[in-house]
């Protein structure tokens, strides 16, 4: 009888456990994302979890055969590199993608056949970028590489499921950018979703901080960039008591730093370009506040630095990578960078130099067809845990790159960079309805 | 006794796990005769086309029929088929530009409206006009969804949505900057009631009231891109693909499912919780009571209820419908089927459909 209870009992274990078990347990929450901070998970558990899966391109073109006579293999680069706020970061990026594609070329190229950049500027103004696509479709790039400005990319990338080009993105950190389910693009580069939690993790769990004021730029960069942050920090039980906004080319934040000042902040997070961000830090000391300061990932750059002067000592941001890694891949890039273009390459450079040789190993992996490709590129196992030369580059089912961030903290004039904690436990749903 | 009892107990509470277990899954039935839906369409007798057989190219963008002749979109330029023979129109006759993704025919005048990779094309007594960003009001040259309303043709594009009206020949444009969008990123537009709606992409879907010309926006109420909270609390995601209204319901296409709007209440559809073929739905057209959902995954046809699903073999020529009604799937076998899965455009004029695929164009025959 005591064996016939405890079948009945095992029986009974394995229905209401294996039988109800989901396609999606034991999946990674998106984004890395843990339990503590998924969007209501402390409440509700969601009717539907996406991005959860990868999604599948499954229209024609695999077919196709690669073309004859072909006297140069056209790549795509897509950038900031006129009339725009950040042509200096577009700059770095062509540059990088210029060193591997020379590269590659002095390798043979594509089995002789040289690899041609195809260069094409973004303005920044809205749906520019789609005839951009377009001209690249035209002329037959197999791949293109890009961009920067959030605005831009997520028009270039709804052009680009239209032409089914294949996009690597190595420079727009906006999350929401990989949120569009488009099987048509990878990111290589972290996003400000990883880079939010790690600062959210620093500066309340780490440094004890609880009442937060942000000032950022007023553009999309600003606002779609403290977004997660401002959600993490309502789940974490410290809502930011103040956010301030100002505008690119600004360079009086008086106003919006005496709002600061008279709500008494524990600490202050700067989110903008370089030199805005140096000159408000200027304006934050110079009005008396001594405040710890944490800021985004664009002020790591010689001209933060020079603006902000003895100002920028102790302020803390986050980083896709450490540009100080013992790495003797990153060595030799950094080397070859400074010898071809008499500067230090920096974040934008280091990822368009992974991202255009992601490109270049695909097509030498499966040909010129740019189905193949889109599939070689997303299929996450081929170049998953790609070592390049900004670290170990892990794609999430977004294809956004959710490989380790770092801190970087102001130290005698010079970034010093170490890893970020991460959070104690990573998020695994029990039970993801809608699978 | 107490063992006898005992022993019948766990006979009864295993029959009922199983029982409880068992409910969970859905039915299936496959059989020649199957229980069609009252309601919805079926087609059969399908015939594709591709370019062995006429089309310039085999990726079809889009396709309309206009009265005799059939309009299709592709890659390669504008495909006319008429008297069982097919033209093909280039930039050379005048196009805008070779990839022509959307087209609309004007009631009022007969004028065929392309939206292509370059410019809005009018085709209007065997001449083609462009509109493009550099010699008119447009917002951008990439122009995903065009129609006609009465004297007005609307289009959605990456730069905003526009408004032609041609009569005075004048554009207005709508962006964030005069409507309530994040951002003017626009890719498809339907009218109908005296309203136009705009599927704007992170804006979910856009209303414009003709009489009071207010805007008012539908959003997905839980304000995450990652979850759906609740099913039926609005627009499933904010990434909206393509808006349809007729007899007074609004269809709204995502990537990540179909949302219907009475103008009382959402409801909201996903692959698991329905017939819809697939959550990625490159495009809807409603006529009637009907949504026609071109997914990756094949088309569906709904009236919200019940639902047919048709699915190309991978392997050979032929597919079947996927009849749901309900916890009820049947299915029926076609030869051939259709021309693709991946489904980009589709329309129906009386009792005959034309499908836009991925490779080659269908034509199916009402068969019920």
């Amino acid at each position: 009888m005591n064996k016939l209870r405890l079948v009945f009992i095992l029986f009974m274990v394995l229905a209401f456990t294996g039988f109800y078990t989901s396609a999606q347990d034991n999946k990674m929450m998106y984004g890395n994302t843990p339990d503590s901070i998924f969007p209501y998970n402390s409440f509700q558990k969601a009717y539907k979890y996406h991005f959860v899966e990868p999604i599948e391109f499954l229209g024609a073109g695999r077919e196709k055969k690669a073309p004859t006579g072909l006297t140069e293999v056209r790549l795509g680069f897509l950038g900031p590199l006129d009339n725009s706020p950040i042509v200096p970061l577009g700059l770095q990026m062509l540059n990088g993608a210029k060193l591997a594609l020379e590269q590659a070329n002095e390798r043979g190229g594509y089995k002789g056949i040289p690899y041609k950049l195809m260069i094409h500027n973004d303005v920044g103004l809205w749906g520019a970028a789609a005839n951009e696509v377009i001209d690249m479709d035209d002329e037959g790039v197999w791949a293109w590489l890009g961009s920067i400005d959030d605005i831009v990319s997520h028009v270039a990338l709804r052009a680009t499921l239209k032409c089914e080009i294949m996009m690597v993105c190595t420079g727009d950190p906006d999350p929401t950018f990989t949120e569009t389910n488009i099987p048509w693009a990878i990111r290589v580069i972290s996003d400000d979703r990883q880079s939010c939690y790690a600062l959210a993790n620093y500066v309340y769990n780490e440094k004890g901080h609880d009442r937060m004021a942000i000032i950022r730029t007023g553009d999309r960069y600003g606002r779609v960039g403290v977004m997660e942050f401002m959600g993490v920090a309502n789940r974490m039980g410290h809502p930011v008591r103040m956010e301030e906004r100002f505008a690119t080319g600004e360079t009086d934040f008086t106003m919006q730093l005496k709002n600061i000042k008279n709500d008494k902040p524990e600490a202050i997070i700067v989110w903008g370009n370089a030199k805005e961000s140096a000159l408000i830090v200027n304006q934050i000391r110079e009005m008396g506040m001594q405040q710890p300061v944490y800021a985004s990932d664009r002020i790591i750059s010689q001209e933060f630095l020079d603006i902000a002067g003895k100002n920028a000592e102790g302020i803390v941001t986050t980083s896709q990578y450490d540009p100080t890694a013992d790495n003797p891949a990153l060595k030799k890039f950094q080397a070859d960078y400074r010898k071809k273009f008499g500067e230090e390459p920096n974040v934008f450079a280091a990822h368009a130099f992974d991202g255009m040789n992601l490109i270049i190993k695909a097509i030498e992996k499966v040909g010129l067809n740019r189905v193949l490709i889109r599939d070689v590129l997303t299929d996450r196992s081929t170049f998953q845990n790609y070592q390049g030369v900004t670290g170990n580059i892990v794609l999430d089912a977004s294809w956004n790159d959710v490989g380790k961030i770092f801190m970087g903290k102001v130290e005698n004039g010079k970034f010093v960079f170490f890893p970020a904690a991460q959070m104690k436990e990573r998020g695994h749903s029990q039970s993801m309805a809608g699978y | 006794m107490k063992s006898k009892f005992n022993l019948t107990f766990f006979a009864f509470l295993t029959l009922l796990t199983f029982g409880i277990v068992s409910m969970g899954f859905t039915r299936s039935e496959k059989s020649p005769d199957v229980k069609e839906s009252n309601s919805v369409p079926i087609y059969g007798n399908w015939k594709n086309f591709t370019k062995d057989n006429g089309l310039p190219g085999n990726k079809t963008y889009a396709v309309r029929v206009d009265g005799d002749r059939v309009l299709v979109g592709t890659h390669e330029g504008l495909a006319v088929y008429e008297d069982e023979k097919w033209t093909t129109y280039t930039t050379e006759n005048g196009l805008s530009h070779n990839g022509v993704i959307a087209i609309d025919v004007s009631e009022l005048t007969g004028d065929v409206w392309l939206g292509t990779m370059g410019g809005l094309t009018r085709w209007s007594g065997g001449k083609f006009e462009q509109y493009t960003q550099m010699n008119s009001g447009m917002a951008n040259d990439l122009v995903y969804a065009v129609i006609c309303d009465g004297k007005d043709v609307w289009v959605a594009t990456g730069g905003g949505a526009g408004k032609l009206d041609t009569y005075t020949k004048e554009w207005e444009i709508f962006t964030e900057q005069n409507a309530p969008m994040h951002e003017p990123w626009t890719y498809s537009v339907c009218a109908g009631d005296n309203k136009v709606w705009i599927a704007a992409w992170g804006g979910g879907v856009i209303e414009y009231n003709k009489k009071t010309n207010h805007f008012r926006d539908y959003v997905d109420p839980d304000g995450n891109m990652e979850i759906d909270l609740f099913p039926d609390d609005g627009v499933v995601h904010d990434i909206t693909t393509g808006v349809s209204y007729s007899n007074g319901i609004l269809w709204a296409a995502t990537y990540f499912g179909l949302s219907r709007y009475d103008g009382r209440g959402w409801k909201g559809y996903f692959d698991h919780d329905s017939g819809l073929a697939s959550n990625f739905i490159n495009y809807v057209r409603s006529v009637g009571d009907y949504a026609y959902l071109c997914t990756d995954k094949g088309l569906s046809i709904t009236d919200g209820e019940s639902w047919v699903t048709y699915k190309k073999n991978e392997n050979d020529k032929n597919g079947k419908a996927i009849i749901t009604n309900g916890e009820s799937k049947t299915e029926k076998s076609f030869s051939p089927s259709i021309s693709h899965n991946f489904i980009l455009g589709v329309d129906v004029q009386d009792d005959v459909i034309w499908v836009a695929t991925s490779y080659g164009l269908s034509r199916g025959e009402r068969i019920n």
